[in-house]
């Protein structure tokens, strides 16, 4: 694992990028989260995997912040989520599954937008955004609208704004959901070679090809609790195969899970005024 | 387009209220000038009898009419004819001179004229009755006029035996009190607090359904500060609004700004300030956009209403009165009123100002911490 001999910003206590500990979520009487305990290795690529509803956005949003414990704590970089939460903010980058971007901006004005957020100055962040999006091949879209992208280029610039920072830790809510094979390719590579810069990536995928190609680690995550946490290789071992999937089904069932979540049907789709 | 549409309403809803709330006509019998509201009314004259006085007053009463612009006069031949042509809507009002009406003032008796008025609208039925009287009040005071001249042999002003005491008027304000001088500042009170408290609602639920206010909440800014920023460009929208309306009903309606526009900027600000903590509050309770859209027009639509922004408050019944004056709408409108149409410096509006100061702070004591609850939920 490269991840402890590199040498990160971090203020942290415990030598992890990421500790859970009890780590609990109920919505009523529903407990998305239930009692987890998990480590994050600085700059290793860990892969949050689970059916939908297993608990992994709630996960995400309860580190990056976004949402308060029921109980139990967790710690992004030695920092405690609740108590220290804006240091954490200052470390983390996060690429949800919604874009975070201005459709109404263009894709320089969104990454101005929000680096100023982190109180970058300007000319620093206009030098960074540019060499940002020329990483992704975006240069020659710059001053374009980002509400005309196609969603392969809104989340190649979707995560170049996570990292505008500089975070320690990246969260990444399934990046690749609804990109075609050669975004999907391309933001691969990307994640690759965000870890290559040190960061440390916390990334959920229905995709077991793609969890099993950059994870380090993978953890298995279902109804709220964790099921396993190894290597790809490790588990593939354990259960005898060859697929990361079937070692997905072994551990978490093939009943299809169409429970409909309160939480999301509530929600209607929004309708501009 | 949403601009358009957020300036066009008021506009036309003000000159709705503005023309169903005629001005009151200063008529006055001596001069012999009638104001109206609305000019050239059609109205039938039905002349049953042919005598040379009826016929006098019948050709008197069209040259009035005509030369100050208050009915377009036709003539029918009989009342039925001419009551069909009111139940079509043809016709506002309807003048009979009945028969015996030249032998009455031939014989010395006051004689007689009837009125049928369209009485499905009541606006324009009241106004074609006072106007109708008005004018007769006219033809019947040069009557006598003459008469008392004939009798007296110009000793005596005639004026001092028909109208020993008149009334007239020491304006508050010059120039004509129109009911868009006091639906102005309502309606501009109304358009800023009311667009800026959805703007809020609006701004901040379809972040939150987009998806951008995660990026603003993951970042190390402080939720005050989010909250600030939406505030803000929304309270600077509102006021673009507000101005803009007040602007176009100077132009359209003749809306006079008598006092300073630095104090109507300030009654606006704290009246936006007053009600964008209820947008928070609302979009920190509904679970989304639409919802607190919903929200904020249950609260909105009443408000209008009993805020005193379309007529008085005093006209609604009591009980009503207090909610409305629970409302900070009503302060906004009522300082705002005062300072647009009678001058009125700081000192006068500062109770109006102590109470939109005292709901700003209220509301936004309670809508920040809501806020900050609801984001992380």
């Amino acid at each position: 694992m490269a991840g402890l001999s590199l040498d990160s910003k971090s203020g942290s206590h415990t030598g992890y990028a990421i500790e859970t500990i009890e780590l609990t979520k109920k919505f009523n009487s529903f407990t998305a989260v239930d009692h987890v305990d998990f480590s994050v290795q600085k700059g290793e690529i860990y892969g949050f995997l689970g059916p939908n509803g297993a608990g992994k956005t709630t996960a995400i949003r309860m580190l990056c912040t976004l949402l308060s414990p029921t109980s139990g704590t967790a710690s992004v970089d030695g920092y405690d989520v609740v108590k220290q939460g804006n240091e954490v903010r200052k470390r983390i980058g996060l690429v949800s599954e919604k874009m975070i971007m201005y459709p109404r901006l263009t894709a320089l004005e969104n990454l101005m937008f929000f680096g100023r957020l982190y109180r970058i100055d300007r000319n620093t962040l206009k030098k960074k955004s540019e060499e940002l999006l020329e990483m992704v091949k975006l240069t020659q879209f710059k001053d374009k609208l980002v509400g005309s992208f196609s969603t392969g280029m809104k989340q190649r610039i979707n995560v170049i704004r996570a990292i505008l920072h500089d975070p320690d830790i990246l969260f990444l809510d399934e990046p690749t959901t609804g990109l075609d094979p050669q975004s999907t390719r391309f933001v691969r590579d990307l994640i690759k070679e965000l870890k290559q810069r040190g960061h440390t990536i916390f990334l959920t995928t229905h995709i077991m090809e793609e969890a099993d190609e950059l994870s380090d680690r993978v953890c298995v995550i279902d109804h709220g609790k964790i099921m396993a946490v190894d290597t790809p290789q490790t588990l593939k071992d354990r259960y005898n195969t060859n697929s990361l999937l079937n070692v997905f089904l072994e551990l978490t069932g093939r009943e299809l899970r169409d429970s409909a979540n309160e939480r999301i049907s509530m929600r209607t789709p929004m309708g501009r005024m | 387009m949403l601009l358009f549409f957020f300036i066009l309403f008021p506009i036309l809803l003000m000159s709705m209220f503005g023309y169903m709330y005629p001005p009151i006509s200063k008529s006055n019998p001596t001069t012999g000038n009638i104001g109206t509201a609305f000019p050239n009314l059609p109205v039938s004259l039905v002349q049953m009898d042919n005598g040379q006085m009826a016929n006098t007053v019948a050709a008197k009463f069209i040259q009035i009419s005509q030369q100050q612009g208050l009915f377009a006069v036709s003539e029918t031949a009989s009342y039925q004819a001419a009551r069909n042509q009111l139940v079509e809507g043809k016709l506002k009002g309807i003048i009979i001179i009945p028969q015996g009406f030249s032998d009455a003032l031939a014989a010395g008796q006051p004689a007689t004229v009837q009125v049928t008025v369209d009485e499905t609208n009541p606006t324009t039925a009241s106004v074609v009755q006072s106007e109708i009287s008005a004018v007769f009040n006219i033809i019947g005071s040069s009557m006598s006029t003459q008469d008392i001249n004939n009798m007296d042999g110009g000793r005596v002003n005639p004026a001092f035996i028909m109208h020993p005491i008149s009334v007239t008027e020491i304006p508050l304000i010059s120039g004509v009190a129109s009911s868009f001088q006091f639906l102005a500042p309502g309606f501009m009170a109304l358009t800023v607090i009311t667009g800026s408290l959805q703007g809020v609602a609006a701004a901040l639920s379809r972040e939150k359904e987009q998806g951008t206010m995660d990026g603003l909440l993951v970042s190390p800014i402080p939720h005050v500060s989010i909250i600030l920023g939406k505030v803000m460009a929304q309270t600077v929208r509102g006021l673009i609004q507000g101005f803009l309306i007040l602007g176009l009903s100077m132009l359209l309606f003749g809306v006079q700004i008598y006092g300073s526009p630095f104090i109507m900027f300030v009654v606006l600000l704290l009246g936006t300030a007053s009600f964008v903590g209820v947008g928070i509050i609302m979009t920190a309770i509904a679970p989304d956009q639409e919802t607190a859209q919903m929200m904020t027009m249950i609260l909105q639509f009443p408000m209008m209403f009993i805020s005193g922004i379309m007529f008085p408050i005093d006209q609604l019944p009591g009980w009503m009165q207090y909610i409305g004056k629970a409302l900070p709408l009503y302060y906004a409108a009522d300082a705002l009123r005062k300072v647009v149409i009678l001058n009125a410096g700081l000192n006068v509006i500062l109770p109006d100002i102590a109470i939109l100061a005292l709901y700003s702070i209220l509301t936004m004591a309670a809508a920040i911490p809501l806020f900050e609850k609801a984001m992380t939920r």
